[in-house]
This record gives structure tokens, C-alpha cells and sequence, in this order.
């Protein structure tokens, strides 16, 4: 037995082997020409099919980013004729030392084609198909641009894509990935790329001795990314936009039921159409070095100081704390001194509010009030409660997860500038001055956990994303202190004293408070955040304006507008 | 003296790895002289290396080695399990440990190790007695090692084993019943493996069946492999002369698809002179076989056997499309120092086998 099993593996091997060699005189012997011909001729040429990107509509169905056909130039250059150059140059309008650069630049695969010149006219592709005879070689292909159909209107929210780096083409899947491939950089283009993007495909095709197909001999089709629908309103966010076009402001609108954003509005914005198109690189170039830096999403790429809008904040950790009740009343005469020597605040309104409570203290936002209460709390308190309420803490926005807001506390004070914290500070933060930075979609957050009675609301931007549950259902605030902080905030719109008055509408009751956030030397920031109406609230929101003055003023007239549009186009709907 | 210790050895043998190797650095050097790298001189070192220890195992002899064998296979599972802390991972998947400047891939020691094991577990066990509890307690011994591999994952080495275990078993005179249930297992559980396997995994033994899956990927490395053997035809473009593999068409073409630089240089001629060279050897090993009366030097010369043949088989049926792709060098001729080095450890095994042969 142990005999016959040693020849019987001597025959498996040596079968083996000679099979081998068989199938190897198959290959080589008998089709040995076929496969000569295919390699002296290179005959083989392989095609990438770049997967479409998905693209991004609103929350009803408005496309936001789209795909257009291109014509892109493309050329084998092995199938190319020394003629071809000259001609193709005069053609597409380039130097021929350019058309032979572009010949042997990067190739993604032997045999691919390369990309001599991307989305030329359609005139201009119908012609060199005419004249393909004379271009050997060269080929119109077919392919798909990013569009933004809406340009600025929602840039920001958006983003843009941009052709990835050699570094980066390296280092990615190439299943996804080609060599001349987009890739998102900002906003939801970036965020949600690996969704948006398919997977690509390919096919090998053979050729003639001219660069004809002549067949396929294997192909993947590409599978197209996914789309996105936003929670976004196309028609409010480009009305809001209009609203604050030559300003540097930002207005964002909150839904407060389903917690998605119906509008984010960034101004001075850009349009996301220049970073596609490769012909545009003098106007990208002006909107990279503007001075107005339209790049930057003033609703969560920038931390400023909230000014007065923190006095909620403040107002909420003295009630929790039971330093105050709402009826607890403090003089304003105008001036407020902390201890004997020190140096001598003053309320914006120089005469005095005279004697107030704390409703009267929101209603007016009253400085000397909230020094007095300052000096019942410390930094910490205010800040447990600013963190509490969502300041400083992470978002949980699909395009910014980041919070580059600042809550500051005498830890933080001395790891940064190794000082102690003085009293004097935590009076300057009890009125949002300061350390403290927020960015304006915190504050629509805070603002949001308000009118909701203390349920805890993350903004977000994309319907039916499957989110990561909130690491918290609401604060830890009683709902009968956020009723007084609601109240209060009735009355700076609805009372004749209000600071927000003059943003009443006459339909309904506006609750809101408003900010001016002192940057001297320049012009004050302003700011209003709210939520309409008074009575069972349907959306909140934020408005910004960088350097625009006084809230109460250049706040109000957005809002006031702002509140219109929406009645406009969402209270019938609700009736 | 010195003449002994020469006629001890088997020539025929030598002379096929010699050949081997020199093939090898030949067609290193064509297939990268474009490039920078300078393989062609590294393997020159690694085959220098691997000769001397390939020579002069036989000195020591396979017994002192098979003694310390189940050492050598913890050590080895000790490395296994290593990689998982403090591995390099490269490509997805946690394979190598750096030692100084060396990248070590401790599978393949682990190759060895198993081998030496199970050599020493079967050779002193009767089939004929309590073949049951035996079999049972040789997969056992293989199965830590194996299952350590597939984890990394490493399917390509995993799959060598299998070969290299059923050739020992077979030649130790398992019961055929074993083999076929063992065969109808693997059947009943090739879809669970299938489920359990990497997503790029799945997709290359996919693209295997059918190259048109993927023409830009692994298909397109098959489809370009088998033009360049093809296109060697009879007599091949000559050396140095090959378009398809010296224009990079075919990937790494100085380790795993040399064969298809041979192919295409030198024609049928070359690789039909490169498989009489494989089958000049095989032979050699069993003539070795053949003449040993040690049931466990017969089980260590049919293991080694049993891994330098399938990697052959499976290396060369790839360029030609009759094996799916996987990244397996072809014994003594591809570039890189550790598979070289281990495949002449285990021939110099099989010399001292031959050396020994007239102690009994």
C-alpha cells in the first residue's frame, strides 16, 4: 500500500507538470501569434468609465449640484500620426509643445487614453468627429462636469470639488479613483464624497492598425454615486440670501420639528462652478484672496464674540444655581464698579434702566444687571451652563463637526496664559465679552433648546441620514427657568421697551434677543436669534452681522424680513 | 576526508537549484534593469546565503533538526501571533515584523515549522494504531498556526498548506475513507469560508472566474500576463528583448510574475526548459524518497515536495491564466530573500536525508 501511494503521488505531480507544459505549448506554440500580434501591435487599449457623481437636491426635489455633459479631447498616443499634432493644436486653440506635453503627461494605465483637453464647445467636439480621418488616434469622449445650477445660493452648505493631487491619487482606491478624478473639498461635497461617489469602471478594447474598435474584450460598467436630498428650502435660502447680499452676515433657519436646517446663508459667498472648470482660475484666484474672505461660512467656520446673546446663558446658570429668582431686582443707574477701586463699567444705556427684574433686565438687555448677577457666580458655574446649553461643544452637522467656539474658565485661563482668572473677567463674560467665542450655528442651537423646553436639538442638513445617536436627550435645565428665559425673550420683541422691536411682525408673537458685540476699534457685531411663533414654535434661527452695529437694529431688520419670508412660504402649508 | 563529505551529497539536486537560481537572477536582471533597484545583486547574496546553509545542513543532519522541530514550530506560532501587536501592516493586511532593517513574514516560517512538527507527530505514531486520535491530534497541531494565518490574512500561504498536509498524511498512510470525508467536508463548507472571506478577497477569486469582472484590476493583469507569455511564442523575443513585461504591462514582474518574463524572452523553449528543470528536481527529491527507509525522513522530503510543487504549479498557472492571481513566488527563481532562503533550508533537509540514508 505505503508503496503504490508513493507512485501514485510521483504520477499526480509529474501529470501536473506536464500540464503545465501543455497548456504553456497552448499558449505559446499554438496561439503563440495571436498574442504576438496583440503585443507587437499593442492592440489593447483600456478605457476607464468614470462613475457620474450623485447629486444633491433640496428638500423638495430642486437640484443643488448636478452633472452636464462634457466633451473632453482625449488621445491614444500610440494610435497618433506626427501629422496629428500641428492640427489638433490649431484646433482646440493650444500650443503644440502643449498637445505633446499632454500626450505623454500621466497616463493611468499603459494604453490608456490621455486627456488632452477637457470640456471643449459641443461645435468644437462635432468638428473634430467630422474630421477624425485626418486624427488618427484622437477621440471625443463623453463625460460628466459638476454643476452647481444655483451658484452662490448655498456654495457654502455645498462645497465644491477640485481634481485630486498626485499624493492623494497614490494613496486612494483606484476602483474610485482615477487619475484626473474629483474629489469633494468643502461642505457636502466633501462630507458625504464616499456616497456621492460611484465605483468606476472599464473596458479593454481591441483595435486596428488606426485606432478603430474593432470589439470589447471585457467590460465592468461604472455604478453611479448616490444622491443626496438636504433638508435645505432652495427657494427661502436664495430669498435669505438676497437679504444679506453685500453684507458680511449670516442668517441660518432651523425646522424645530424635524431639527434639519432649512436655510444657512453666508455672505459675501462664491461660486462653486469656478473650482470645476479649469478656465476659471483668474476669478478662483479673486475669490481666494478677497478680503471679505467668501470662503469662509460665517455660520460655523468663524468664532465671534455673542455679546449680549450670552446673557441668556448667564441668566439660566444663576436661576439653576438659585443665585436669583426672577422677580430679584438690581438698580441700573448706568455705572457699575466692582469692589471700591475698581474701574467703572457702564450699561449701553448711559441714563440707567433704573430699578428691573430680570425679565426687565433680558427685555432691555441691561448690563449693570447682569454684573451685579455676576458677581454671584463663578466662571465655572457660567461655563458648566454654556456647555450645559451646547456652547463649546461638538456639533454633530454633517459638513462641520467641529465647535471653534470658546467657553472659557480659570482652568482654561491658566493653561493658556498661566493667570489667575480675576473677578473683572467673569463680569465681562456674564454680558458675552471677553474670552468668550461662539459661532453662529451654536447659538442657533442654544436658541433651539430653548424654544423646545430643553430638549436637547442638533441642526442637521441631510434627510434620512442615519445619524449617531445624541449623547444626550435634554439639559439638564428645569423647564420652568426656560420658560422664564422665554418669556423674557417675548418681550424683547413684543414690549415697547424691547431692544428687538423692531422686528415684530403683526401676525403672529416673536420671542428673540438680540446682540451687539463690542470689537473696537472696528464697528460692533451684530446679532438676533429666536424662534417664531411664541405659542408652540416652529422654527428657530440666527442672524449675524459681522462689523453691521447694533443687533437691535441691523439684527431686527433681517429678522423682521426673514420672519415674513417664512409665513410666505410655510403658514399656509401649516393652516 | 573532503572527498567523502562531497560524495554525500546528492549532485543532481545541487545542480537543479544551481540552475534555478541563476535562471533567476538572469531574468531578475531583465525583468528590472530599467529600474533603480539593483535586485539582481541582492539576489545575487540571497542565493549565495541560501546555498551555504542549503550545504551545510546536510553536516548537521535532519535528525538533531526534527528534534527540536516542535520548538521550532512554537517559535514560530509565537511569531504568528506577535505580528498581531506589533506587526507592520502593509496592503491591508498584518503580516511582517521589522527586525533591524528586515521585514520578517513569519508565515513562512511558520511553513517550516508546521512541516517539522507534523513530520516528528506522524513519524512516530502507527497508522495502523488509533489513526483516528492521531489525525485528529496532527490537525490540531496544524490548525493553530493555520488559523493564525488566515487571520492576518495571508490566504495565499494558507492555502499551501494544504497541499503540503495532505501529501505528508497521504505518504503516512491516512485511510482514503479520511481523505474523502475530508474532501466532502470542504465542500459542504466552502460557502461558509466564502462569507468569512475579505471583500478583495472575494473579488479576486471572482475576477479568477471571470477576468472580465474587473478589466482594469486583477483582470487586467491577467489578461496582460497571458499576452506576454503568449506572445514569447517558440523561440521568445530574446533576452532582454520582451516588450510587454519591460513595459510594465505585467506587474511585479521581478517576483511573482517572473515566469512571464521567461515566457516571453525566451519562449516554450525557456519555459519548457525552466519546468524540466522543476520536474529534474522533483524528481531528485523522490529518488531521495525512494531510497530512505526513515518513515519521517520520507514524510519531511514528500512536505517539502509537496510546497515547492504547488507554489510551481500555482505560480506558473497564474501567468497563464489557470490559477486565480495571488501573490506567490516561484521557488528559487523569483526575486526576495526569504522565500529563497527557506526553500534552501528545506532542500538542504532533504539532502541530509540522502546523506543518511545508509544508516539503517
Amino acid at each position: 500500500m505505503r508503496i503504490s501511494r508513493f507512485y501514485l503521488l510521483q504520477a499526480v505531480v509529474f501529470l501536473a507538470l506536464l500540464f503545465l507544459a501543455l497548456s504553456l505549448f497552448h499558449v505559446q506554440v499554438l496561439k503563440g501569434h495571436y498574442y504576438r500580434d496583440l503585443s507587437i501591435r499593442n492592440h489593447i487599449r483600456l478605457i476607464p468609465i468614470e462613475a457620474s457623481r450623485g447629486r444633491v437636491f433640496d428638500r423638495s426635489g430642486r437640484l443643488l449640484a448636478t452633472n452636464r455633459v462634457s466633451y473632453d479631447v482625449v488621445a491614444f498616443p500610440e494610435d497618433v500620426t506626427p501629422e496629428v499634432y500641428p492640427t489638433l493644436a490649431k484646433l482646440l486653440d493650444m500650443k503644440e509643445k502643449e498637445v505633446r506635453y499632454r500626450m505623454s503627461a500621466g497616463r493611468e494605465y499603459p494604453f490608456a487614453p490621455a486627456l488632452i483637453k477637457p470640456d471643449i464647445p459641443k461645435s468644437l467636439a462635432i468638428l473634430i468627429e467630422e474630421r477624425k480621418p485626418e486624427l488618427p488616434g484622437v477621440a471625443i469622449r463623453i463625460g460628466g462636469v459638476r454643476h452647481y445650477p444655483y451658484g452662490e445660493t448655498a456654495s457654502h452648505v455645498i462645497g465644491y470639488i477640485q481634481a485630486i493631487n498626485g499624493e492623494e491619487y497614490e494613496r486612494l482606491d483606484r476602483d474610485r479613483f482615477g487619475i484626473h478624478s474629483m474629489i469633494g473639498r468643502m461642505g457636502i461635497e466633501k462630507y458625504f464624497d464616499d456616497t456621492l461617489r460611484g465605483w468606476r469602471g472599464g473596458e479593454q478594447i481591441e483595435v486596428d492598425a488606426r485606432g478603430r474598435m474593432v470589439g470589447v474584450l471585457s467590460r465592468r460598467p461604472a455604478e453611479p454615486g448616490s444622491d443626496l436630498h438636504l433638508t435645505l428650502d432652495l427657494d427661502f435660502q436664495q430669498k435669505i440670501m438676497e437679504l444679506i447680499k453685500d453684507q458680511r452676515a449670516s442668517v441660518a433657519v432651523i425646522d424645530l420639528e424635524t431639527e434639519g436646517l432649512l436655510a444657512m446663508a453666508s455672505s459675501p459667498a462664491y461660486d462653486p462652478n469656478i473650482f470645476v472648470s479649469p478656465s476659471a482660475s483668474a476669478r478662483r484666484l479673486s475669490v481666494l484672496t478677497d478680503v471679505q474672505s467668501p470662503m469662509i461660512d460665517r455660520s460655523i467656520g468663524a468664532a465671534y464674540p455673542p455679546g449680549s446673546i450670552f446673557k441668556l446663558v448667564t441668566a439660566l446658570a444663576a436661576l439653576e444655581v438659585g443665585k436669583i429668582t426672577p422677580q430679584t431686582r438690581f438698580f441700573c443707574n448706568g455705572r457699575f464698579k466692582l469692589g471700591k477701586s475698581g474701574r467703572v463699567a457702564r450699561c449701553w444705556f448711559e441714563e440707567g434702566h433704573g430699578s428691573i427684574n430680570l425679565y426687565q433686565a433680558i427685555e432691555r438687555s441691561c448690563n449693570v444687571y447682569f454684573y451685579n448677577v455676576a458677581t454671584k457666580l463663578t466662571p465655572e458655574e457660567i461655563a458648566k451652563y454654556a456647555h450645559e446649553l451646547g456652547l463649546g461643544e461638538p456639533m454633530r452637522l454633517e459638513i462641520s463637526k467641529l465647535a471653534p467656539g470658546l467657553i472659557p474658565d480659570s482652568a482654561w485661563k491658566r493653561a493658556r496664559f498661566k493667570q489667575p482668572w480675576y473677578q473683572g473677567e467673569t463680569i465681562n463674560m456674564a454680558i458675552g465679552q471677553g474670552y468668550v467665542l461662539v459661532t453662529p450655528l451654536e447659538i442657533l442651537r442654544l436658541t433651539s433648546i430653548i424654544a423646545k423646553n430643553g430638549k436637547f436639538v442638533d441642526p442637521h442638513l441631510v434627510q434620512n441620514n442615519e445619524y449617531e445617536e445624541s449623547s444626550r436627550d435634554r439639559v439638564a435645565i428645569r423647564e420652568e427657568n426656560l420658560d422664564v428665559i422665554k418669556k423674557a425673550m417675548l418681550q424683547v420683541v413684543e414690549s415697547d421697551y424691547g431692544t428687538g422691536q423692531l422686528a415684530r411682525v403683526d401676525f403672529g408673537k416673536l420671542a428673540a434677543k438680540t446682540g451687539t458685540a463690542q470689537t473696537p476699534p472696528l464697528k460692533a457685531h451684530g446679532w438676533m436669534t429666536g424662534f417664531f411663533p411664541y405659542k408652540d414654535p416652529k422654527i428657530a434661527f440666527v442672524v449675524f452681522v459681522e462689523h453691521g452695529g447694533s443687533g437691535g437694529i441691523a439684527g431686527a431688520r433681517i429678522v423682521k424680513q426673514l420672519i415674513e419670508l417664512w409665513k410666505g412660504s410655510y403658514v399656509p402649508k401649516i393652516a | 576526508m573532503f572527498r567523502k563529505l562531497l560524495k554525500d551529497l546528492h549532485w543532481p539536486l545541487i545542480v537543479a537549484v544551481m540552475s534555478l537560481a541563476v535562471i533567476g537572477i538572469l531574468f531578475i536582471y531583465s525583468a528590472s534593469f530599467r529600474d533603480s533597484g539593483q535586485y539582481e545583486i541582492k539576489q545575487v547574496l540571497w542565493a549565495v546565503i541560501g546555498l551555504v546553509t542549503m550545504l551545510a545542513i546536510p553536516y548537521v543532519g535532519y535528525r538533531p533538526l526534527l528534534s527540536v522541530g516542535y520548538l521550532f514550530y512554537g517559535f514560530s506560532v509565537i511569531l504568528l501571533i506577535l505580528v498581531f501587536f506589533v506587526g507592520s501592516k502593509h496592503f491591508g493586511a498584518q503580516r511582517w515584523l521589522n527586525v533591524g532593517p528586515l521585514l520578517l513574514q513569519p508565515s513562512e516560517f511558520a511553513k517550516l515549522g508546521t512541516l517539522l512538527a507534523l513530520v516528528n507527530y506522524l513519524g512516530s505514531r502507527n497508522p495502523l494504531q488509533g489513526q483516528t486520535k492521531t489525525v485528529l491530534g496532527a490537525l490540531v497541531l496544524l490548525a493553530v498556526p493555520w488559523l493564525l494565518v488566515v487571520k492576518q490574512p495571508d490566504l495565499g500561504t494558507a492555502l499551501l498548506f494544504i497541499p503540503m498536509v495532505l501529501v505528508m498524511f497521504f505518504l503516512w498512510g491516512i485511510r482514503w475513507r479520511f481523505l474523502i470525508t475530508a474532501f466532502a467536508g470542504v465542500l459542504v463548507m466552502a460557502p461558509l469560508a466564502w462569507e468569512m472571506l475579505k471583500d478583495y478577497q472575494k473579488k479576486r477569486i471572482l475576477v479568477f472566474l471571470n477576468p472580465n469582472l474587473d478589466p482594469l484590476g486583477s483582470g487586467y493583469t491577467a489578461i496582460q500576463s497571458k499576452i506576454a507569455v503568449g506572445s514569447g511564442g517558440l523561440m521568445g523575443k530574446g533576452y532582454l528583448a520582451g516588450t510587454q513585461t519591460q513595459l510594465h504591462f505585467v506587474p511585479e514582474h521581478h517576483t511573482d510574475f517572473i515566469f512571464c518574463v521567461i515566457g516571453e524572452e525566451l519562449g516554450f523553449i525557456g519555459t519548457l526548459l525552466v519546468l524540466c528543470l522543476y520536474a529534474y528536481l522533483f524528481q531528485a527529491i523522490f529518488l531521495i524518497m525512494e531510497r530512505t527507509t526513515d518513515i519521517k525522513a520520507k514524510l519531511l522530503a514528500g512536505g517539502v515536495l509537496a510546497l515547492l510543487a504547488s507554489h510551481v504549479l500555482i505560480n506558473v498557472g497564474m501567468t497563464i491564466g489557470l490559477m486565480p492571481i495571488t501573490g506567490l513566488p516561484l521557488p528559487l527563481i523569483s526575486y526576495g530573500g526569504s522565500s529563497f532562503i527557506m526553500n534552501c533550508i528545506a532542500l538542504g533537509l532533504v539532502l541530509s536525508v540522502y546523506k543518511e540514508r545508509s544508516i539503517f
